[in-house]
Order: C-alpha cells, then sequence, then structure tokens
C-alpha cells in the first residue's frame, strides 16, 4: 500500500471502479451467457475467455475496492496528524518567544538590580574600606571557592 | 490482454505496509538558553573591602542570572514536551 499512496486520489478510484464495474459486467455475461448469445451471437467462441477475465477482474476489484478503503482511511489519518503537528509547531513557536521574552526580563531586572547594588558599594565605598583591610589569605580563600572544583 | 500483466503488480503493491509519512522534530532550543554560564570573577590582589565586594556581588549576579537560565531549560523542555506529546 506504500507505493499506492503516490498515486492520486481520484485516478486510484477511477482506475478501482473500473475494474470491479468491469469484473461486475462480465459475470453478469457469463451467468446469463445464452440470452446475450441471442443478441451477441459473435461472444459464443469466446465464452471461457470471457469467464476467466470476469472472474479475475471481479476477484481484483474487489480485492482493491477495500485496499482503497484501507489507504483513504490512511490519508484521512495522515491528514488529521498533519494539521495537528502544524498547530502544534505554532504552538510551540508561540510559548519558545514567550519563554525567550520572560527569561530577558527576568535578566534585565537582575542586571539593573546588580547596577543599583555597585552604585550603594560606590557611596559607601570610602567608609567600608577605612574600617577594614583585606589581607591575601582572604583573598585566597575567597578565590579558591569562587574556582570551585574542575573535573 | 496486455493489460492483465498489471493486475499481478498491483496485488503486489498492496501487499507492502503501510507506513505513515508525518515526520516530526522536537523543537530548536532558544539561543539565550544554549549559552554557557561564565565562569566566577575572582579578587585581584587588593586590600579594599570595597573591591572584594564588587567582584562577590557580581558573582551574585552571575549566580542568579544563571539560575533564571536553568529555570528557563526546564520551564522550555516541560511546555515544549507537553506540546510534543499532545500531538497522537
Amino acid at each position: 500500500m506504500f507505493l499506492l499512496s503516490f498515486i492520486p486520489d481520484a485516478l486510484m478510484l477511477w482506475i478501482v471502479n473500473t475494474i470491479l464495474l468491469a469484473g461486475i459486467a462480465g459475470s453478469v455475461v457469463s451467468f446469463f451467457f445464452g440470452f446475450f448469445a441471442r443478441w451477441m451471437p459473435w461472444i459464443i467462441p469466446y465464452r471461457m475467455l470471457l469467464q476467466i477475465i470476469s472472474l479475475v477482474l471481479l476477484i481484483a476489484g474487489v480485492y482493491f475496492k477495500g485496499g482503497v478503503s484501507d489507504e483513504m482511511k490512511w490519508r484521512a489519518r495522515v491528514a488529521e496528524l498533519e494539521a495537528k503537528v502544524a498547530k502544534a509547531e505554532i504552538e510551540s513557536k508561540n510559548v519558545n518567544e514567550k519563554i525567550v521574552t520572560v527569561y530577558k526580563d527576568k535578566v534585565k531586572v537582575v542586571t539593573k538590580h546588580q547596577v543599583v547594588v555597585q552604585e550603594k558599594i560606590k557611596e559607601v565605598q570610602v567608609v567600608i574600606d577605612a574600617q577594614c583591610k583585606i589581607t591575601n589569605e582572604t583573598l585566597d580563600i575567597l578565590n579558591n571557592s569562587a574556582k570551585g572544583i574542575k573535573k | 490482454m496486455k493489460l492483465f500483466f498489471l493486475i499481478p503488480f498491483l496485488f503486489v503493491l498492496s501487499g507492502c505496509l503501510h507506513t505513515t509519512p508525518v515526520k516530526r522534530k522536537f523543537p530548536e532550543v532558544p539561543q539565550e538558553l544554549v549559552q554557557a554560564c561564565p565562569d566566577l570573577k575572582l579578587v585581584e590582589p587588593t586590600e579594599k573591602l570595597s573591591d572584594v565586594l564588587k567582584v562577590v556581588t557580581d558573582n551574585y549576579s552571575q549566580y542568579h542570572e544563571c539560575k533564571i537560565k536553568v529555570d528557563t531549560w526546564i520551564e522550555w523542555y516541560k511546555s515544549q514536551k507537553q506540546i510534543f506529546e499532545s500531538v497522537k
């Protein structure tokens, strides 16, 4: 059925219906052969051939009709799924935009707050530095802590 | 009569398995979230507490930014997973 997916719906239906109708018509003629032979005597030599061909066409037609119904069901399912995927992609894109906007806003708040803190340090810098002096050991501890342990 | 040779061929076609030709891809992560957090700043040799304080508060700020990034990552993944799994 995979290769059937490349054939357009209308063409596929037309082929299958033609096979089925030809099979039905041939079978009817074969069944009432005597009646038809009276009107069309030229078909008498082809009786056996007509029966075989009609039977083959009828079986093939019924089989393909079932196959086509199944194929159509799958195509409808695919179309439905494609619509859902398209909707999900739009939704996903909107969520992405929203998340990025919120993220940027939050980072902006942190940055703004940091500027305020730095300004505050500048204001009290003289007072802080006058009361306390930092030793090299203090800086070593602080820097080692900031470096962390890297594998 | 020649067309009858097509019938077995059509039978062969109908024997193939069904596949659903709908391909999906998990959405890309926003560029803002794929940048790694920088290392913490180190204090240059100094005796001034204010210099130390500046670096320390900068590092705090850096931590907060990274926390936001991680939280956003988690939120992004949960939301996108929910959307992705909603299509069945």
